[in-house]
């Protein structure tokens, strides 16, 4: 959990005012993530074709999930630029916890848009006639679910580094730019490398996999709060 | 002017509350300031002087912590300024808004209050405070710049501190709320350390106790603003009759500027002017011995 200031009776905690900050800041990458993987889900479940769904359907939702969660690396971008970064530091708040927040908001966003596309998807699959079957079970709890965090965790926290060690970007080239892009990068190499080796290996590979990007993630936030200057934090303006 | 260094506010011989000694800060391992030095223990406005890039925002950024010195120490009550339980002695206020974005004014103030610890009732009493009421559920982006700056000065009243770094408070604001502004931090100061730097020097003469000019990031002159002397004494004179009587080449708008060794030559200029058949209708000193630090 973010450590946060103590709280005074009747306002919410930093944390909770940051996941909703963040739910706003990123509005439309959660509602056009949640709306496309949810038109998807409905063009699966109508394809005539045996094993499409169940094939297609676990594969696609971390990359939705990860466009959901923009919201977080939207905000920290926009914090830092506003200077809010360097007033919450001198307030007392560590940096680690400004990064910690950010994490969080990540991750509940992204949850949204899984817990959305799940119940949807899962629930027209079984009142279509169908059964869930052990592959897909797999499917989801070894790689969509995992990976999904992996995903937007790995984008917000590199998203974030990419911010605090540049110059302030707009557009494309900026960290909320090329964030998604960076998110891809783990699901992308995971079904890349898990098609090259035995199918009994998929699961230990996707679970690895994420296993690993988090751990990359925890990597950089500790290494990066111990040797990054407070002045990184600052606004450009 | 004076060029006496004094280190020290005279306070009576006390722990001093703010203490500097041989700080040196900067961004990216590049100082700004340069083994600076100096102490505070009196409650007071100390204006914190300089041309652009002498190191006035760099020091208040290590003294709120935002900054890690690169050498020296920076003490609050004793404590390192790298002790996060010195951010509780302080309130910073940056040249910039630092107002997170989609906000409205009494959501943002929650917000700070969520940060300072501060209870929901002392939103409303700020805003009070503030006279930002009305706007409260207005969104920030909306404000014009004085209401902006309102809303975000509004913030070091949400709980009370030791030790005020304000950055250029006034800065961009039309007279009126310029003027209120002062008076809060006037109000402020009876009790506080406050250290608030500003480019306008009447501005810094008519609110400041002290000063501590800084210069290419080094303590140029820190003294009471009441010892300061300019370096030339000039007043305006400004004749109800007979301007024509005096030198054209000395006019400056409605004054005749003159420059005299001291206040005490001021009967004599009189008295040669009523001489010359000079009606005199006002005096005023026309120097700022604060201007003279920025030479």
């Amino acid at each position: 959990m973010a450590e946060s200031p103590g709280v005074a009776e009747g306002l919410p905690s930093l944390t909770a005012i940051t996941f909703k900050r963040g739910l706003v800041a990123g509005r439309l990458y959660l509602g056009l993530a949640t709306l496309i993987s949810l038109i998807l889900t409905t063009v699966l479940l109508h394809n005539a074709k045996p094993g499409v769904f169940a094939n297609t359907f676990p594969l696609e939702l971390p990359l939705f999930a990860t466009l959901g969660s923009m919201g977080g690396i939207m905000l920290f971008v926009s914090d830092r630029s506003k200077g809010v970064l360097e007033y919450l530091i001198a307030y007392g708040v560590r940096p680690r916890s400004l990064f910690l927040n950010v994490l969080l908001t990540a991750a509940a966003l992204s949850s949204l848009v899984l817990l959305c596309a799940l119940a949807v998807g899962l629930s027209g699959y079984l009142l279509t006639g169908h059964t869930l079957t052990a592959d897909l079970e797999n499917s989801i709890l070894g790689y969509t679910v995992p990976m999904t965090y992996a995903s937007a965790l790995f984008a917000t926290m590199t998203g974030m580094l990419w911010s605090v060690l540049s110059t302030p970007r707009a557009g494309l080239n900026s960290p909320v730019g090329v964030s998604p892009l960076l998110g891809i990068a783990p699901p992308m190499l995971v079904l890349i490398l898990a098609e090259a080796v035995d199918k009994s290996a998929y699961y230990d590979i996707t679970v690895g996999a994420s296993i690993g990007f988090l751990l990359v993630v925890a990597g950089l936030l500790l290494v990066s709060t111990r040797l990054m200057g407070r002045e990184r934090f600052l606004s450009a303006m | 002017m004076s060029e006496a260094i004094h280190p020290t506010s005279p306070a009576a011989g006390s722990v001093p509350f703010l203490q500097c000694e041989g700080l040196s800060s900067g961004y990216h391992g590049r100082p700004v300031l340069q083994d600076v030095s100096f102490s505070l223990s009196e409650p007071s406005i100390y204006v914190v002087l300089g041309p652009n890039g002498a190191g006035k925002t760099t020091l208040f950024r290590t003294l709120a912590g935002i900054l890690t010195p690169l050498r020296g120490t920076a003490r609050i009550a004793g404590r390192s300024v790298e002790e996060p339980s010195t951010r509780d002695r302080l309130h910073f206020l940056s040249h910039v808004d630092g107002i997170p974005d989609g906000l409205r004014v009494e959501e943002a103030l929650r917000f700070y209050a969520t940060v300072e610890r501060a209870g929901p009732s002392d939103v409303g009493r700020v805003m009070d405070l503030l006279e930002i009421t009305p706007l409260r559920r207005k969104y920030f982006s909306e404000l014009s710049a004085g209401q902006k700056k309102r809303v975000s000065i509004a913030r070091i009243f949400l709980r009370e501190r030791d030790l005020y770094l304000l950055d250029e408070p006034t800065a961009n604001l039309d007279p009126k709320v310029a003027t209120e502004i002062r008076d809060l931090i006037l109000g402020l100061s009876r009790e506080k350390v406050v250290l608030y730097s500003s480019h306008n020097l009447f501005e810094a003469r008519e609110i400041g106790r002290y000063v501590i000019a800084l210069k290419e990031g080094k303590v140029a002159v820190f003294d009471r603003i009441s010892d300061l002397r300019s370096a030339k004494y000039s007043i305006g004179v400004r004749p109800l009759s007979g301007a024509a009587l005096l030198p054209a080449s000395q006019r400056k708008g409605e004054y005749f500027v003159y420059d005299l060794v001291g206040p005490e030559e001021v009967p004599k200029l009189l008295r040669e002017l009523e001489g010359k058949g000079v009606v005199v209708r006002e005096v005023r000193e026309m120097g700022n011995p604060l201007e003279d630090l920025f030479r």
